[in-house]
């Protein structure tokens, strides 16, 4: 009895001990990027110091009030989303056809699919662009420097993602439910709507969360396929970061805006993805 | 099962938008390969070469370092995430108090733009005004310049990416664990088997989906890691760190050696499916015989 | 019950961004400053406008985010739509981005940009592709359209850099710098570190004349820092091992200075190694890189992890004693307080030189530094050539190049240097425009090389090898010198 109290209290201070330097590890990344936001230029290379002595607002001031910089933010907001929801849906048909029907050439289109994603980017600029600005042409309305466009794109990398992590959860939602259902006269997209889903939305939350950050974060397509009206923060950061490499403080107060609603929209969807996870059980 | 129309219907418009915005540029990187094409060479246009694009690879020592480089990289980074990633799942599996804290703090970096991530990072290790080189420098009298030093640069890209993926991991086989069905698992705790044996015979295996899903999504993007990279050393020191991703952005982009690039970019595609393709078949193989 | 909380999300999200597409199409476009001349009467810009039917035009164009672009983007765009109706948007990124995008508008021939930033180093590189128009010629055949302001001769000599064989001009400058020495007045000045250093070299300190005083200086500094636990080196590198900057600060300010000009490349057979006739692995490019790579011990840490930007940042930071600073920084670096801590305490001079170089600048065989600078190019491929020549005639007026310069420290014009609110910064800065204006012909650009970054990118990771202590300085350049004659080749020059 005692060395099973013992080993259980080792357990927990093991346990606690480990998410502490976890947690520890996880957060001086970011708190240093917010020290430095909070310094001004002549500051900057003031011995290093863990503590924000005081706050230089013009670094976060200067970005906020631009418009340029706002409407880099809500096309950020709307690709992001847009993507995230596209994905998401196209994902979860696909994945319901792959896992209940024997296609011919399922499990090839399957891999086909996630090949997309294992190119080295920077060959696929030049003929994305080509693309865009020449395929998809209507008089003078392009797919370049658009939202669409990007939302679009931005499949290519996300739904090979989706439908893999999407396969697995799939497969696990038992066939002889949708049985049931048929059994009791509903259709096919009944089944799939109010049978599979409510199953595999966790899995979907997960999806969608997912396409959403990498929407939100991708760079190099976003800068060489917009120009002024659909450029997104990441494009913004960037600039900043290159060309006033030496204002590191703008730099992170831009960077720290950059990741804020990302942070936001991860806190607010932290309570699905734990509904979601808790709801695990979903094969009984 | 019935009409297979329903199930290709279902498929089409995922397949549809891969066809335009993913095979479509393939065909052309593919076109592109075969030829001699630098607009600012001495020779204006392209000129068909065949495979002489390919041929050249196999002796391109840069080529062939960057993708060595990049092979190692990739190796220690996903065995360090899977590792640590499993552990902390499985300390997740149970409520314990703070585990939600725990949980939502730990996953932040995963929300983090690549691009920033190499920002925070660059922030870090910057002698001068960083913590990084200051701290060691003060408690342990290393010398810290990534700037300068190799290993160093190599060993915090890796701690660069462990930080960054590290809870995408976690988070997702999190999701596979807590998806297990418990009833096997209490059987198996019912019939006397110990911890380890628990984790072997049942955990492993039926978590293999799921990790083969996580191993293939990391390699891939492993392999492929250009961004954060860029913005922490931009290659540097030298060629150090410059992986394949970055080193065909190079070729392609400030070179403009747009015939030599794509056929890197396709040889590169191509190992990255063979590499892929082995580990699928092998695992599958590993898991059938576990059944 | 799962279903419905997502349910409620998707919706929300929706509806936000939704509600937020909305709000992109309603925001306001940014208010034109007040136009600079508002009276009634058409101007002759908005008769030519209308004569062109460039109103209500809009004309993009694609830039560096450097202060002068700013500048160009936010007041002197304002200002012309006000003028003639044409809306310029000016899409400032980072250097490495801007390349791409233009190369590819124009690569393609899709017409996206109007006009596009050229540096002086790449202007061979679109002028051996024919990307861009020829605006001597445009102007010609379009007498109407041609300002009375603007005349291609008030500019000074940098404009060369933009004409072709025959003399046609291919872009309108805006701006242009000298990379020069900096140094610390605060320092250099100080009775008792000038006594000490007497006492320990046996000459006077002053600003460094050859690469010994150079060293010498750096060293004592470097000491000095140490001594007095001091944040101080003796000199800034920019010594990036793994960007452009550091191959650009080696064979642009330091090799010429060593009397290796242009690269070392032989341009009569293009060839890069002693053995075909190059000099880039000559013993004097050797010494000049082991000279180079041998300030690191005098540098701060930050050093090797340095492009432009840090080196001035650092210098900024009063960290560094001496270095080599692109002009463009040397105005904010001297007169900002807001980003500066040696304002008030920055000298500048000529580099330091080995002998001969002098003579060879002077004659005009070889230059002393580098001179930097950018134009504005109107690509073929562009879909509204004549409203884009009113704006770069606009851009090109002798009227508003000096709050120009001052916003960015860039000076084009001769008649800009003579403007007093010019006159009044150049006291600050210890002279620098005046030493512009005096000694710029020493200064040169980048080799009109059309392979020019191709070239780069196979060099430079011998430079940063060096840097790094991978390579030294003689192997580094060995091995540079042979990937470059073999590059050549594969370019198609000196089969």
């Amino acid at each position: 009895m005692k060395s099973s109290a013992l080993r259980k209290a080792l357990g927990w201070i093991g346990l606690y001990g480990l998410w502490t330097v976890m947690i520890v590890i996880t957060i001086v990344p970011i708190y240093w990027m917010i020290v430095v936001s909070a310094r001004s230029r002549v500051e900057l290379f003031d011995a290093p110091t863990l503590l924000i002595k005081s706050f230089y607002a013009p670094n976060y001031i200067k970005p906020l009030t631009d418009p340029v910089f706002q409407r880099y933010l809500i096309n950020s907001l709307i690709i992001a989303t847009s993507n995230a929801l596209l994905v998401t849906i196209l994902a979860m048909l696909a994945t319901y056809a792959l896992s209940r029907w024997r296609l011919p050439g399922a499990d090839n289109i399957f891999f086909w699919t996630i090949t997309q994603r294992m190119a080295p980017p920077a060959a696929f600029v030049l003929p994305m662009f080509l693309i865009y600005t020449r395929v998809f042409k209507i008089g003078d309305w392009t797919m370049f420097d658009t939202q669409f466009g990007l939302i679009l794109l931005y499949c290519v990398f996300n739904l090979p993602f989706a439908v893999w992590l999407m396969k697995g959860i799939m497969d696990g939602v038992p066939i002889e439910l949708d049985e049931a259902a048929f059994v009791d006269g509903a259709n096919r997209w009944t089944v799939l709507t109010r049978v599979v889903a409510p199953l595999v939305a966790p899995g979907l939350a997960i999806t969608f969360i997912l396409s959403w950050i990498f929407a939100w974060n991708e760079y190099l397509f976003a800068a060489n396929l917009t120009s002024v009206n659909a450029r997104t923060i990441t494009t913004g950061l960037a600039a900043f970061v290159s060309v006033t490499g030496t204002n590191w403080g703008e730099m992170a107060a831009v960077a720290t805006v950059a990741i804020l609603p990302a942070l936001i929209f991860l806190v607010f969807v932290q309570r699905y993805i734990v509904t979601g996870l808790t709801f695990g059980a979903v094969k009984e | 099962m019935r009409s297979n129309r329903a199930g290709w219907a279902l498929l089409t418009p995922t397949l549809v938008i891969l066809a335009i915005v993913g095979f479509l540029p393939f065909l052309y990187v593919l076109y592109v390969s075969f030829f001699d094409w630098n607009p600012f060479s001495n020779q204006l246009g392209m000129k068909w070469t065949g495979v002489d694009n390919f041929r050249r690879l196999v002796f391109d020592g840069a080529f062939l370092d960057s993708l060595w480089r990049t092979g190692l990289f990739a190796f220690t980074t996903v065995t360090i995430e899977l590792a640590l990633g499993f552990l902390l799942a499985q300390t997740l599996v149970k409520s314990f108090p703070g585990r939600t804290v725990f949980r939502t703090i730990y996953v932040l970096p995963l929300v983090m733009a690549p691009i920033a991530v190499g920002a925070t990072w660059r922030l870090l290790t910057i002698p001068g005004f960083g913590p990084i080189p200051y701290f060691l420098d003060k408690w342990f009298d290393i010398d810290f310049r990534l700037a300068t030093f190799a290993d160093q640069a190599f060993l915090t890209v890796i701690a660069m990416d462990v930080w960054h993926w590290t809870p995408f991991v976690t988070l997702t086989l999190l999701a596979g664990l807590t998806a297990m069905p418990k009833e096997p698992l209490e059987q198996a705790q019912v019939d006397g088997a110990n911890r380890w044996q628990v984790f072997r015979y049942l955990t492993i295996p039926m978590m293999m989906p799921v990790l083969l899903t996580v191993i293939f999504i990391r390699l891939m993007d492993a392999l492929r890691i250009v961004d954060e990279v860029f913005m922490l050393t931009s290659g540097g020191p030298g060629t150090a760190t410059q992986f394949i991703g970055i080193h065909i952005y190079r070729v392609i982009v400030p070179k403009t050696d747009y015939g030599y690039g794509s056929a890197m970019s396709l040889m590169v595609l191509y190992f990255t499916i063979v590499l892929c393709w082995l580990l699928f078949i092998a695992l599958a193989q590993v898991g059938k015989q576990r059944e | 019950m799962f279903k419905h909380k997502m349910t409620v999300m998707f919706s929300v999200l929706v509806l936000l961004s939704m509600v937020l597409s909305a709000c992109t199409v309603a925001a306001p476009a940014p208010q034109p400053a007040a136009p600079a001349a508002e009276s009634g009467e058409a101007s002759w810009w908005r008769t030519a406008s209308q004569a062109a039917g460039c109103e209500g035009v809009t004309i993009r164009g694609v830039s560096e985010s450097t202060p002068p672009s700013r500048y160009a983007a936010d007041v002197l765009a304002a200002s012309f739509e006000a003028e003639t109706g044409i809306k310029v948007e000016l899409e400032a990124t980072s250097w490495d981005e801007m390349y791409t995008k233009a190369i590819n508008d124009m690569q393609a021939g899709t017409g996206i940009y109007d006009f596009v930033y050229i540096e002086q180093d790449i202007i061979y590189q679109y002028l051996a592709n024919d990307y861009l128009t020829n605006l001597t010629q445009l102007l010609a055949d379009n007498p109407e359209l041609a300002s009375p302001d603007f005349d291609f001769a008030k500019f000074t000599s940098f404009i060369d850099n933009f004409k072709d064989a025959d003399g046609n001009i291919y872009g309108v400058p805006m701006e242009a710098f000298l990379k020069v020495y900096l140094y610390r007045l605060d320092l250099f000045n100080d009775p008792a570190i000038q006594e000490a250093f007497k006492a320990q070299y046996g000459y006077d300190l002053a600003p460094a004349t050859t690469h010994q005083q150079y060293q010498d200086i750096a060293d004592f500094f470097t000491q000095y820092g140490k001594d007095n636990d001091m944040e101080l080196w003796g000199t800034t590198v920019q010594g990036n091992t793994g960007h452009a900057s550091s191959f650009y600060e080696f064979f642009e300010s330091i090799a010429p200075t060593f009397g290796v000009y242009n690269w070392g490349i032989n341009q009569d057979n293009w060839k890069a190694s002693v053995e075909n006739g190059g000099e880039m692995n000559s013993d004097a490019a050797k010494e000049a890189l082991a000279f180079w790579v041998g300030l690191l011990a005098d540098a701060p840490p930050e050093a090797t992890a340095s492009t432009w930007d840090e080196v001035a940042a650092s210098f900024a930071a009063g960290r560094a004693a001496q270095g080599w600073v692109y002009g463009e920084n040397a105005a904010w670096i001297a007169t900002d307080p807001e980003r500066s801590k040696v304002v008030g305490n920055v000298g500048v001079a000529l580099p330091p030189i080995a002998e001969g170089v002098m003579a060879d600048a002077e004659s005009g065989a070889g230059y002393i530094g580098y001179y930097d600078g950018g134009a504005f190019g109107l690509p073929v491929s562009s879909q509204n050539p004549l409203c884009t020549l009113l704006w770069m005639q606009y851009v090109g007026q002798e009227s508003v190049q000096a709050d120009w310069a001052i916003a960015g420290s860039r000076i084009v014009m001769e008649s800009t240097y003579d403007d007093p609110k010019v006159q009044e910064v150049d006291a600050k800065v210890d002279g620098y425009y005046t030493l512009m204006r005096e000694s710029g012909p020493l200064f040169r650009g980048a080799p009109p090389f059309p392979f020019h970054s191709a070239l780069r990118e196979v060099v430079q990771p011998f430079i940063w090898k060096a840097l790094s202590g991978e390579l030294t300085p003689a192997e580094a350049l060995d091995q540079a010198a042979a990937a470059a004659d073999a590059e050549l080749v594969n370019l198609g020059y000196g089969q």
